[in-house]
């Protein structure tokens, strides 16, 4: 209790003689924290986006009409399965009921859109995906020119490209965001590390004193070690604020007004994210202080 | 309590401090280490508490080699050793009992503890009554006290003094002699270098006399010799 209450003294003594440093370095851990607290939302959410699409990118929906024979059926199974671009496992009959549960499952909060139906008004259909997304448009051609019984194939549908295109700029977006993140944690530690060398600077008169009178390597980095790591955690609780502001006032918002695009959050998004920016903290404190005392505390 | 064996120290550009120094210095000895600015006096005590470590030979304290004595182990060979300075090394900003106090701190004792021992010790040095006098209130005799009550409040078995004289008032460098004797008197092992000839003229204890790093003279009651 003795030591804790040392230390805890030590670390504040410390942490406000070079409150401006101090200060700095936590900024900057909840910038990067804060960046990478967003990234990893914003990409939650667009994730999800893509998800829950009608369509996936790469897919390609094939609607029959309800004349279409079992023979027939076959016929334009095998044809699909033939194409060399399909991924052939992934080809789904998709039955005129299941379409009509989908259906309910999907507007079961509208029962007025499907309750007064008595005849199911959804076509039969194949679902398939491309082994490459990009070669859709070569599957939706072969389909339209070389598949048996044309007069059958009521309509074909495809992926938007918009859809494809936002996955690209996602995918940007994410790489962006990830060196960002890595960029700023380095600079964090290096600012961390700064600052427990100017304390360890600061306090030479009695780092030396301490050694003379046989206090313990660890006794003395301590001191050090928390500064750092409370410097870390600090700036990590800040990101954390952050984040979850942006997360009420902003994002959660958004997903409200755009419903259209079909935004949304997994579940227990937070519950994972809010610990691990903690541990980013700590961690990048930890670093920023063995880093600092490696350098320029001989023990 | 302290062996060497053919203790060399050569420090880098192949210059010798130290040079083939063998001695014993036995429990409850007090001895005068003597010998010109450069003889190898500070290098002595830097090797005895292991800030330097010998080009060969080896050193012995309490029996143990402390040669090769791990790292970590280092702070406790420390604590057997208290140490004083010319430059006394006390923290300005803390008070006479806490710059004392502060030696038991940071090897864990209690408050109780130093609560209880720390007004003892600045009592058996003649600071009982400049408990809460900051290090720039006191004459330098008064400061190099408060430093040898640092050394010995946790009560090692060896107290090394370099040059405890050489920023002292010479009428007061005496009494701070007159204290390492008395500490010495409990049994302590104390070991004084200095070039101060009055000193050591003064109190006839046993000499170690050191010349460009290498023994010249061991007396007992001897007088400081050089000119």
């Amino acid at each position: 209790m003795n030591r804790v209450k040392y230390f805890a003294a030590e670390t504040w003594a410390s942490l406000r003689k070079n409150i401006i440093l101090a200060v700095a370095a936590i900024a900057v851990v909840a910038v990067s924290l804060g960046i990478l607290g967003l990234v990893v939302m914003g990409w939650n959410m667009f994730t999800n986006m893509i998800k829950n699409a009608e369509r996936k990118v790469g897919e390609v929906d094939l609607y029959l009409t309800d004349l279409t024979t079992t023979e027939e059926l076959k016929a334009i199974e095998a044809f699909l399965a033939s194409i060399p671009e399909v991924d052939a496992a992934t080809i789904y009959f998709k039955s005129k009921d299941e379409a009509l549960q989908e259906f309910k499952e999907r507007f079961k909060d509208q029962p007025e859109l499907w309750e007064y139906i008595d005849e199911n008004p959804l076509p039969n259909s194949y679902e398939l995906m491309t082994k490459d997304p990009k070669d859709v448009g070569v599957v939706v051609n072969r389909i339209k020119n070389d598949a048996p019984h044309p007069e059958r194939i009521e309509d074909i549908k495809s992926a938007s490209s918009a859809i494809e295109k936002l996955e690209n700029i996602f995918d940007k977006f994410r790489q962006i965001g990830i060196v960002a993140v890595v960029a700023l944690a380095v600079i964090a530690i290096l600012l961390v590390s700064v600052t427990i060398q100017v304390a360890i600077f600061a306090r030479r008169r009695e780092i030396g004193i301490m050694k003379l009178v046989g206090a313990t390597n660890w006794f003395i980095r301590w001191p050090f070690v928390i500064e750092g790591v409370f410097e870390g955690t600090v700036g990590s609780l800040v990101a954390i604020l952050v984040v979850l502001s942006v997360k009420v006032w902003i994002l959660d918002r958004l997903v409200e007004s755009l419903q259209f695009l079909r935004l949304s959050f997994s579940a227990g998004l937070l519950a994972v994210l809010v610990p691990c920016i903690l541990l980013g903290g700590v961690v990048i404190g930890a670093l920023g202080s063995a880093y600092a005392l490696g350098r320029f505390l001989e023990v | 309590m302290i062996r060497m064996r053919r203790v060399t120290k050569i420090y880098k550009g192949n210059v010798y401090a130290l040079e083939d120094v063998t001695l014993d210095i036995e429990k409850g000895e007090f001895v005068f280490l003597v010998g010109p600015s450069g003889s190898g006096k500070t290098t002595f005590i830097k090797l005895l508490i292991k800030e330097e470590e010998p080009t060969s030979g080896q050193i012995y304290i309490a029996d143990t080699n402390i040669n090769q004595l791990r790292k970590w182990k280092v702070p406790y060979l420390r604590r057997k050793i208290g140490c004083v300075f010319q430059d006394f090394k006390l923290l300005p900003h803390k008070t006479v009992f806490q710059n004392v106090a502060y030696a038991m701190e940071v090897t864990g004792k209690s408050r109780r503890l130093i609560e209880q021992q720390v007004p003892e010790v600045l009592k058996l040095v003649g600071l009982g009554h400049k408990l809460d006098a900051f290090p720039d209130e006191l004459s330098g005799g008064e400061q190099q006290r408060v430093a040898i009550a640092r050394a010995f409040i946790n009560r090692p078995p060896i107290l090394l003094a370099d040059e405890p004289t050489g920023n002292v008032d010479p009428s007061l460098g005496e009494g701070i002699v007159r204290l390492l004797e008395k500490i010495n008197s409990t049994g302590t092992t104390v070991i004084v270098a200095t070039h101060d000839k009055n000193i050591v003229d003064a109190f006839r204890k046993r000499v170690i006399a050191l010349e460009n790093g290498r023994i010249i003279r061991d007396q007992d009651r001897g007088v400081y010799g050089y000119e």
